[in-house]
């Protein structure tokens, strides 16, 4: 068996979709191959993989109610080239946006079937994640941590405690993504048997007016960093190019 | 005032335009949005890539009424269009809030009237029906008090029906 993830966030570096086609990746049996979907120039490379594959795991974030712009290209070219070839591998889609609800990536999910039906592939399902940008500070805390415990390890000539810390903040971590762990390992199992998934959503678990508290304090001290906050962060601005021709 | 946003074609850019509404052609000449949030960060409501896009989310956040004329694609915007729309998202501030009773990033520039969406070409039911769930959660998100999605069979139909 052969499967493709297909990591579609357009970002270089740091991208939560590939972090949890990494994640899923872990948990898939038989042949693996992971690629980045960023540019026109990826689209043959992933296509000449999927050819032979029996599953396509889609990875991507959610933008602006839908499939980020830069894959749709991608699925009129796979849609073609797959009715072309007689390909049907199984389809499997995990879309993650940065709101806390997971079901908000609905429409995401629907536009998928869609395209595979219109290709001729084979709509197995997906997983909708609700602040999937989440996984992003979860691996950066454990890491973290993980150096911690090591200063500590060393600091302490070796004792037991740096240990015992670093599991407890591990499992706190842990449990923050246990939905998306959990939901992801039962994915994994039906893409290891080939079987339906269904649609299923799930969120990092906290209390949505906490995740809000937590998003506007990253924002802010973001815009702080990159001057956006001094520069009219939350004005309605007027067009430059309008204004400057008004003036005028 | 009231903006479009279609994928029609040069020509019927001068045919809308002529009607004295502002006219944004989407021609996906231009790059997708990279998800790097600057136009939240770092230069509020502009993009970081300079191209003719770069405001576009203060032209869209300032219409009161939006109509997008576009080109099905598996029951989502045509990719010149939804490129457009993902290098917008400036409309909004970073800041988030609730709305509908999900989460949601507050408005840079209020509420809005009516967003129509004209649909061309050949749709399925189901199509059709992620359509309206397509709609439905951009007019939450945008902030527009009303939604309707019409379906045409032929660009020129699109162009020509009022509503």
């Amino acid at each position: 068996m052969k499967t493709v993830l297909i990591d579609c966030s357009p970002k270089k570096r740091m991208s939560a979709s590939g972090f949890i086609a990494s994640m899923t990746d872990v948990f898939l049996r038989g042949k693996r191959e992971k690629e980045k979907l960023r540019v026109p120039a990826d689209h043959a490379r992933i296509l000449e993989k999927v050819k032979d594959a029996d599953n396509a795991v889609f990875s991507m974030p959610l933008y602006v109610d839908g499939v980020p712009s830069h894959v749709l290209p991608f699925l009129k070219e796979a849609e073609e080239y797959c009715r072309e070839n007689g390909l049907h591998p199984n389809v499997y889609v995990i879309a993650n946006n940065g709101f806390i609800e997971g079901r908000q990536n609905e429409p995401l999910m629907r536009i998928m079937e869609n395209f595979c039906d219109r290709a001729g592939l084979i709509w197995k399902g997906g997983l909708g994640i609700g602040g999937g940008v989440m996984m992003n500070v979860m691996r950066i805390m454990i890491t973290v941590f993980f150096a911690l415990m090591l200063i500590s390890l060393v600091l302490s000539g070796f004792g037991t405690a740096p240990l015992i810390t670093f599991g407890q903040q591990l499992l706190s971590v842990l449990l923050l993504g246990c939905g998306i762990i959990a939901f992801d390992l039962r994915l994994a199992a039906c893409i290891n048997r080939g079987k339906s998934y269904g649609k299923h959503y799930t969120r990092i678990m906290v209390p949505s007016f906490v995740f809000i508290l937590f998003a506007d304090i990253f924002f802010t001290v973001l815009s702080v960093f990159q001057g956006g906050i001094f520069r009219g962060w939350l004005k309605a601005k007027k067009p430059e190019t309008v204004s400057r021709k008004q003036a005028e | 005032m009231k903006l479009i946003i279609h994928d029609l074609g040069p020509e019927a850019q001068e045919r809308l335009s002529g009607k004295g509404e502002q006219v944004l052609y989407a021609d996906g000449k231009y790059a997708p949005c990279q998800g790097c949030f600057k136009c939240w960060t770092k230069h509020p409501a502009s993009c970081g890539i300079r191209d003719r896009l770069q405001e576009t989310a203060r032209v869209i956040g300032q219409a009161e009424d939006l109509t997008v004329i576009t080109g099905n694609c598996y029951g989502g915007y045509s990719p010149a269009i939804k490129r457009l729309l993902d290098r917008s998202i400036g409309t909004s501030t970073p800041l988030s809030t609730y709305r509908g009773k999900q989460m949601h990033h507050t408005l840079r520039y209020g509420k809005h009237g009516k967003l129509l969406v004209k649909v061309y070409g050949d749709v399925s039911e189901k199509e059709r029906e992620t359509w309206r769930l397509t709609a439905e959660r951009n007019a939450v998100n945008d902030g527009f008090a009303e939604q309707q999605v019409l379906f045409f069979a032929t660009k020129e139909e699109a162009e020509a029906a009022e509503a």
